[in-house]
């Protein structure tokens, strides 16, 4: 009986120069990449492969045409870009990145003081928003931030900090730093962290800091703490104490949803908290999942894919995994399409 | 007279193994310990449906002598749908290892497999919890983070908002006792939280916390319980819920989760919920030299009363 593993496949690159993940059911210990349409422009890396004693992140690598000389070359582990494998099995965050500076913008552009490496969907936290001991933007640290990316050291999160109690930061100060979350959405749908909510006497808009991985027909209520208002959608004016539920009718996006709730009467939402509040303890506005009236595999086209086997719309779902990331340095073009290989050897001495 | 030591007549055999092995340090699994128990059936999907009726409004005004009826109720149900996954791990063992390795392999290698099991069981729940469960930060500690320590007014805190969502408790009250410097502990809820934080909750002691050793009897504590304060008893891990770097400065959350009755579900498959896999070696190939010895297992998870639970984050004191 061979115990050997043997996969392969093809993607196509999402972004130039942006890593990218292959889901596999091992881990595997040798990879291989041909990139045709690099191979086809003469331009740039054509293979890329990866032995496990290389180190995470190395690679060799053959070019072809303009840009990198022709030839062979070696990715060391400590210069990185290459080939690396992860196990997404438990909610963990990245190296520290400096924070150069945060704009008071909406959406709230932050410097890096160095290339985070980041891209576009990926999810952070910030720590240490200090300007001086009591300005900067303590408010929105702790939460989770889905990014854009605008370039090798800055990127936007969904955040309005143009607003009083905010003051910009700048000239990287002390503690100041983003780290990215490495494998979000493990177990979805999950609490979502809110940025904004726009009231109606039909619908109710709320718009997330990271994608809600909700679905039409999706229950949710609420835990908002005062400072954030719209304390009503917590705790209803008429005291009752439970809170308000209601269900999703609209995904309007990664991170917003229209809710089938008459929220006329509340508390206008408010993303403005004090420094002071958030020195004295400050617990992020939260919309929770509770449920789905779904009978169906309702999906649309932002939530994350599976390896699991088909289920209700709005089910909780377990989304571990594990496999391999083309890295930076060798994932190619936008819209590139590579082939891979992945081994799993019986042996390796 | 020449005296023959072990220096010229040593033993042929140095080493002697010794009887038993070595007890493998291993954390305490507490988060299967509070939650309901259901089972997949067999044939029965790929996904766990749960109901829950919501209230009606109670009838508190009189009909009077009309005869006109008032309006009727329309009753209505929450629902909750989770997927099952499934989870395994394997050993492959050389024949050689088992016929002349001289300790009992197999048995000690599937003593692991299955703590591994149940490990994967606990670390799943807990992960699940952190992801759908409404986060409370501790703001009534000291050390200017956010959050901050622990503190009593930070469980009085969610112990209200548990109270006010007419969560239920764990009816598993200890009975008072006339002995000195104790005190009967009610039923409760559970924390489930990080040893990380055991020196935080020792800095409570005669502010509201009530150590494992000051219960009137010991013998209803759990083995993972460390303590109780106000209406939560505490259980602790050294792998429960943290995220290191994660608080407004930096330090280490940790995620106390405070539960009530039902707050999680937890669901296994019918036939499936733990199965311990030996395959001879017979099975493996013409020379049939390796031996397989796995573990493999169905779960799924559900916060079934959302208003039963949260996790109140909290930082060190240091």
């Amino acid at each position: 009986m061979e115990y050997s593993k043997l996969a392969s496949g093809q993607l196509t690159v999402s972004a130039t120069g942006i890593q990218q993940a292959v889901t596999l059911p091992f881990i595997p210990d040798f990879i291989e990449i041909s990139n045709s349409t690099r191979a086809a422009a003469a331009s740039g890396v054509t293979k890329a492969w990866w032995m496990t004693d290389m180190g995470q992140g190395a690679s060799f690598v053959t070019t072809t045409g303009a840009g990198p000389a022709d030839g062979t070359s070696f990715i060391s582990a400590s210069t990185g870009g290459g080939f690396s494998t992860f196990t997404a099995n438990s909610p963990a965050l990245g190296a520290s990145i400096q924070i150069s500076g945060i704009t008071k913008a909406s959406a709230a552009v932050v410097t890096t003081g160095s290339n985070h490496g980041l891209a576009t969907g990926d999810v952070v936290i910030l720590t240490g928003l200090f300007q001086s001991s009591t300005t900067g933007m303590p408010q929105i640290s702790n939460m989770p931030f889905v990014i854009t990316r605008t370039g090798a050291t800055t990127f936007t999160i969904p955040w309005n900090t143009n607003q009083s109690n905010y003051t910009a930061l700048s000239g990287s100060p002390t503690g100041a730093f983003v780290r990215k979350v490495l494998y979000p959405y493990l177990y979805f749908p999950g609490v979502n962290y809110i940025s904004s909510i726009s009231t109606g006497a039909v619908s109710t808009t709320i718009t997330t800091t990271s994608n809600h991985n909700l679905v039409v027909g999706s229950q949710v209520d609420f835990f908002i703490p005062s400072q954030w208002g719209s304390v009503e959608l917590t705790y209803p004016a008429t005291g009752q104490p439970q809170s308000i539920s209601a269900y999703v009718t609209a995904v309007n996006s990664a991170v917003s949803v229209t809710l089938a709730l008459n929220s006329s009467a509340i508390t206008a939402f408010n993303s403005n908290p004090t420094v002071a509040q958030a020195l004295a303890g400050l617990t992020p506005p939260q919309m929770i999942t509770i449920g789905d009236n779904n009978s169906g595999a309702v999906t649309n086209a932002y939530l994350p894919t599976t390896i699991g086997a088909a289920t209700v719309g709005g089910a909780f779902q377990t989304n571990t995994r594990q496999g391999f990331i083309v890295g930076a340095s060798v994932i190619g073009t936008a819209s590139d399409v590579v082939y891979w290989r992945a081994y799993a050897h019986d042996m390796n001495t | 007279m020449a005296i023959t030591t072990t220096s010229n007549l040593g033993p042929v055999i140095l080493q002697s193994l010794a009887p038993a092995m070595l007890y493998t340090p291993t954390p305490m699994f507490i988060y299967n310990i509070p939650t309901d128990k259901v089972t997949m059936p067999r044939q029965g999907g790929t996904t766990m449906r749960f109901l829950r009726p919501r209230a009606l409004t109670p009838p508190t005004v009189q009909l009077g002598n009309s005869g006109i009826e008032p309006p009727s109720q329309v009753p209505q149900r929450d629902i909750i749908d989770a997927q099952m996954a499934f989870f395994g791990t394997s050993c492959i063992i050389n024949e050689q290892v088992i016929l002349q390795d001289q300790d009992p392999v197999l048995a000690w290698v599937s003593d692991r497999l299955a703590v591994a099991m149940r490990q994967a069981e606990d670390i799943i729940l807990r992960d699940y919890i952190m992801s759908a469960a409404a986060v409370v930060n501790c703001d009534g500690g000291s050390n200017g983070d956010n959050p901050t320590e622990i503190s009593v007014s930070d469980v009085s805190l969610v112990s209200q908002i548990l109270d006010s969502e007419n969560a239920m408790k764990f009816m598993s009250g200890i009975e008072g006792d006339l002995k000195f410097g104790t005190a009967p502990v009610r039923s409760a809820y559970f924390m489930l939280a990080n040893t990380a934080i055991e020196s935080d909750l020792d800095a409570l002691i005669g502010s509201g916390f009530k150590s494992v050793w000051d219960y009137p009897s010991n013998s209803s504590a759990l083995p993972a319980e460390y303590g109780s304060i106000l209406n939560f008893r505490i259980l602790v891990s050294s792998q429960a819920a943290s995220l290191a770097n994660a608080s407004m400065n930096g330090r280490t959350v940790y995620y106390n989760t405070v539960l009530g009755k039902q707050a999680v579900t937890h669901i296994d498959q019918d036939g499936y919920s733990m199965q311990l896999i030996y395959r001879d070696p017979y099975f493996s190939g013409a020379l049939a030299q390796n031996a397989t010895l796995a573990v493999k297992f169905a779960q799924s998870q559900a916060i079934t009363q959302d208003s039963a639970i949260g996790l109140l984050a909290s930082t060190n004191r240091s």
